[in-house]
């Protein structure tokens, strides 16, 4: 017994030192600061219905909206909304490179609406990527769609 | 009377060890990897039932133990007793079929279900739009594997010959009264697999074969052809055999714990006869062919043009060029051809295929798309 | 919550435990109380504002029907107030959607305008809570209980997670004993996890790949004779093991905090006749209507002719309890006539001559029928099923390839394997009321993994009780 409830106070401190973290690094790491063309602490604003679930039998990116909150490289502007292409959503990061897209990665495991992200960019997204795009906004968006490169949890 | 407190102690401790075990384990694990446990999500969003849900998704997926337990159990089911899961079913002689596939043929049209109908006005839109900028469209609906050959399903099939689903058999009414232009590969294929000397598909796999794929070629070329579209080219293909084992897409999605077998797929690569470099899709060539996984198999996949858009060109005697999107054939791709207009500068024809059970299982469904307004030079 | 799944079974059940049997005997009931409101909140959240406000207003309503000085007539009002609240909820909740959608249909038949009918959201097991409380107050009303102690009490015997959704419908009279004081044992703590690991196994093992053959007929277009009788007989495996698996489950776990629920089961399909089925299925309910329904309406009392129609009554609001459907009416109206015809035979089997096994085989296949009723999307589907099992209707151009999904080994292993064990004498209850031996310990262990691995495997799956 005493040795579960220890166990339950580890993870609880484990829990709230990793929520501690200072929010202007967090999810900073060597790969999401240099790879790719722009680099922003953004808060995905929505997972649109059936846009994330495990797909049997392809891979493909899905278009996710999010909001910058930081910039830390590029010329993005704080406040902007942007869409940005997640290569098999359902994975978690780590484990979503492959064959079709490879060189991807970071520590987020899951996408849901509210969370804040640190992100490695690359645009415009069809030049990186070949392969199915699920674009839930499709003839609703302006601008050009970002590849994700990696992608760090920053809550 | 003997006493049963030890039994009883030692079903209670090996309950609580399995229950206990599981979170402790996985809660290990993700802290040795340097991860946050996932069990704590729950206290860093807002407890809404859309919240709880995906928290609760999220946990069973991120499971170890579910993880290294399931491929086991489904592999019990598999190779003990026959059962494939949600996603195959088992057929005769060592075939897999696609389940939601065959329930497509088999169930009742869902309730207030439309989709035949958006799925005929999508494409008669889609023909119109090409038309305005003087470009013609050619339907290819790809057969289930299990339209084709039903006694591969189940002995009681056999003698039914081909089984297009009542959808699919709806949708080719619709577009014939208006006018659509369609490679029926139904009737070519329920005729051709009595005569190939290979079957017209893969066994584990749900697309079609070597053979399935250069017959529907050759039937698409006549008709392109034959309406007098296109006229023959003049650059000379030839087929040499490339062999190649593969894993089928359906064996795949038993998520077996190992590979119990792999198919020798007899293939055949299609190589110019001037200089023997395999096919290559050319960007300026006059016909554009848009599809998913029915194009991409032996052609981005192993072992390279040998897929449906490489025997085209052979029978074209042209190069084509090839636009793909895995699964998204009905939609996916016209939205991909959107944001990239460019690709039907200097078309004559446009080959649009797509499988039959896209008419249930479209990802997206079947949305009219359309296309920017042409650029003026 | 879902008993199945690896939220409830790896995280919620470890760790109430954990803090259950942590805490001294009085904190116990307030835990289970809490723990119960996640579980149930789960789902959707706001369903534990809704639940807790009628838990407080028949806590005061109780109150009120036992206050010291109350005349009758208040007792009666406060017995009024308390029915016609629990009721109108219950009655809102589940049945406006179906009434006003009904109501608009006939409306649009004789060309007056309809109107907006708004989008209610079931709460989860509003049914089987709601005759928790309801039954506490008519059993105050009638002396047959003494008021709660508590509130905490009362709220954890309305909130109690084990049979929360999915019942069985315990009376507090029967439990009041037991949330006062109630002792665990290693003897009774091993046998709920005993019968826990039976219902688990029932659900996972049998009811899933049986409703999957269920599924596969009963949405196929136009199923063959045979495919049809199998579709039937697979369903009546799956709604069995299922609702029996989670009342094992639910006793299990009972019996793991020190509680004791009556047994809901009693192998239903070995009866002979439609009456005694009624003494063997879902036995809560059965009971409870029987107690607080048909006999208020004067039972067998009033006539031959009253009886019959007191039967009908109760088992048509029985179908309806299910669910807001015609076809659920209908099923009720099935039984509750051929409970009438028996009534009219003396409570006798159909054919009396015929011997035990026949009897028996008979009121299967007129369960059978009833299934089709309950089962079906419709009641025109539930005509075209039964046109299907009899042969009259024409087969769809792909019907053969039904055959594939139902007629695999593991469907099969599993459709003979249900058959067995529901014409077996000795069910799960009585099974775990006998001693625990080293090979009983040895049974279900790997069947505890095995139901574990196969869970692993299936997709989300839950009780099909849980949408009455």
């Amino acid at each position: 017994m005493r040795v579960m409830y220890a166990l339950s106070v580890v993870l609880l401190t484990g829990a709230c030192s990793d929520l501690a973290r200072s929010p202007a690094h967090a999810g900073a790491d060597a790969q999401v600061q240099t790879l790719g063309t722009v680099e922003v602490t953004a808060r995905l604003v929505e997972v649109p219905e059936g846009a994330i679930f495990k797909r049997d039998l392809y891979d493909y990116a899905t278009i996710l909206k999010y909001e910058v909150v930081t910039v830390h490289r590029g010329a993005l502007k704080q406040g902007a909304v942007i869409y940005v292409g997640q290569y098999n959503p359902w994975k978690p990061r780590a484990a979503a490179a492959d064959r079709k897209a490879p060189n991807l990665g970071g520590n987020a495991r899951q996408f849901h609406a509210g969370r804040l992200q640190r992100l490695a960019l690359a645009t415009p997204l069809d030049d990186f990527f070949m392969g199915g795009l699920v674009d839930k906004y499709f003839g609703r968006r302006a601008g050009p769609a970002y590849w994700a490169v990696w992608t760090n949890d920053a809550d | 009377m003997p006493s049963t407190r030890q039994p009883q102690l030692c079903l209670i401790l090996m309950f609580l060890a399995l229950i206990g075990s599981v979170p402790l384990l996985q809660a290990a694990l993700e802290l040795a990897a340097g991860a946050r446990p996932q069990a704590l999500e729950v206290f860093r969003q807002k407890p809404t039932a859309p919240n709880l849900r995906r928290y609760e998704h999220d946990l069973t997926e991120a499971s170890r133990v579910a993880g290294w337990l399931r491929p086991w159990a489904q592999y019990v089911l598999f190779a003990g007793l026959g059962d494939g899961g949600g996603k195959t079913l088992v057929g005769r002689a060592g075939w897999l079929f696609y389940k939601p596939g065959v329930q497509g043929l088999t169930d009742r049209p869902a309730h207030g279900s439309h989709t035949v109908e958006e799925a005929a006005a999508a494409i008669v839109d889609f023909r119109d739009q090409l038309q305005a900028r003087g470009l013609r469209l050619l339907i290819v609906p790809a057969p289930n594997k299990e339209s084709i050959y039903p006694e591969y399903v189940t002995r009681r099939a056999a003698g039914l010959g081909a089984v297009p689903g009542a959808g699919t058999r709806a949708l080719l009414q619709q577009l014939a009264a208006a006018g659509v232009e369609v490679a029926d590969l139904f009737a070519l294929f329920a005729a051709g697999k009595t005569n190939a000397t290979a079957p017209l598909y893969l066994a584990q796999d749900s697309h079609w074969s070597p053979a399935g794929v250069e017959l529907a070629a050759q039937l698409v070329a006549r008709r392109i052809t034959g309406r007098g579209w296109l006229q023959t080219g003049t650059t000379a293909y030839l087929c040499r055999p490339a062999p190649i084992e593969r894993v089928g897409d359906l064996l795949d999605m038993l998520q077996l714990p190992r590979t119990l077998t792999r198919e020798t797929v007899p293939c055949r690569q299609v190589v110019r006869a001037d200089d023997g470099a395999p096919y290559r899709d050319e960007p300026g060539a006059e016909v554009l062919v848009l599809g998913d996984s029915f194009l991409r198999i032996y052609a981005t996949d192993e072992p390279g043009a040998a897929g449906f858009s490489a025997h085209l060109a052979r029978e074209l005697k042209q190069p084509v060029l090839s636009l793909i999107n895995d699964g998204g054939g009905a939609t996916l791709v016209r939205q991909e051809l959107c944001r990239r207009p460019q690709l039907l500068a200097g078309k004559k024809v446009v080959i649009w295929e797509f499988v039959e059970r896209d008419l249930r299982l479209a990802t997206e469904g079947w949305p009219r798309v359309s296309l920017p307004p042409p650029a003026h030079p | 919550m879902v008993f199945t799944t690896h939220i409830f079974l790896f995280y919620f059940l470890p760790l109430f435990l954990l803090v259950y049997f942590s805490l001294p005997a009085r904190w116990r009931n307030l835990w289970i109380t809490l723990a119960s409101y996640v579980f149930y909140g789960w789902w959707e959240p706001w369903f534990v504002t809704l639940m807790l406000f009628t838990t407080l207003l028949d806590f005061i309503w109780g109150r009120v029907i036992t206050r010291t000085g109350a005349t009758p007539g208040q007792r009666r009002a406060a017995v009024a107030a308390c029915v016609v609240t629990n009721l109108g909820l219950l009655g809102f909740f589940k049945y406006y959607m179906f009434a006003a959608t009904t109501l608009n249909q006939l409306l649009a038949a004789v060309g007056v305008g309809t109107f907006h009918i708004w989008q209610v959201v079931l709460p989860i097991g509003i049914s089987f809570y709601t005759f928790h409380s309801l039954t506490y107050i008519l059993d105050l009303y009638r002396g047959h209980a003494t008021p709660a102690r508590s509130f905490t009490d009362f709220s954890a015997f309305v909130a109690l997670f084990p049979d929360l959704v999915a019942g069985p419908i315990i009376r507090y009279k029967t439990l009041a004993a037991q949330l006062a004081a109630r002792e665990t044992t290693v003897a009774r703590f091993a046998s709920g996890v005993s019968i826990f690991v039976l219902g688990f196994a029932k659900k996972i093992l049998l009811a899933n790949p049986a409703g999957d053959v269920a599924d596969a007929v009963f949405g196929a277009e136009g199923p063959l004779v045979l495919e049809a009788w199998v579709g039937v007989l697979a369903y009546a495996f799956q709604i069995y093991f299922d609702f029996c698996g989670y009342s094992d489950m639910a006793v299990g776990l009972g019996r793991m905090l020190g509680f004791e629920f009556l047994k809901n089961f009693d192998a239903p399909y070995r009866a002979e006749s439609i009456t005694e089925l009624w003494r063997r299925w879902h036995i809560s309910l059965s009971t409870v209507l029987r107690d607080y329904l048909y006999l208020p309406l004067g039972g067998n009392r009033l006539g031959p002719v009253r009886t019959y129609g007191n039967l009908l009554v109760v088992m048509l609001l029985g179908g309806l309890w299910h669910g807001a459907k015609w076809n659920f009416l209908a099923w009720g109206a099935y039984h509750g006539l051929w409970l009438a015809v028996e009534r009219w035979r003396g409570k006798q089997s159909l054919c009396p001559a015929l011997p035990r096994p026949a009897r028996i085989g008979l009121t299967f296949v007129l369960v059978l029928f009833s299934w089709v009723l309950f089962r079906a999307e419709n009641l025109t589907a539930a005509a075209h099923y039964f046109g299907a099992l009899l042969g009259l209707t024409t087969p769809g151009a792909a019907a053969p390839l039904l055959a594939a999904s139902l007629y695999t080994p593991h469907h099969l292993l599993v459709l003979a394997v249900c058959a067995w064990l529901v014409f077996q004498p000795v069910q799960a209850h009585d099974w775990v009321q006998q001693p625990l031996t080293w090979n009983r310990v040895a049974a279900l262990a790997p069947l505890f993994l095995a139901a574990l691995a196969a869970m692993f495997a299936q997709s989300f799956n839950p009780f099909l009780y849980f949408q009455f």
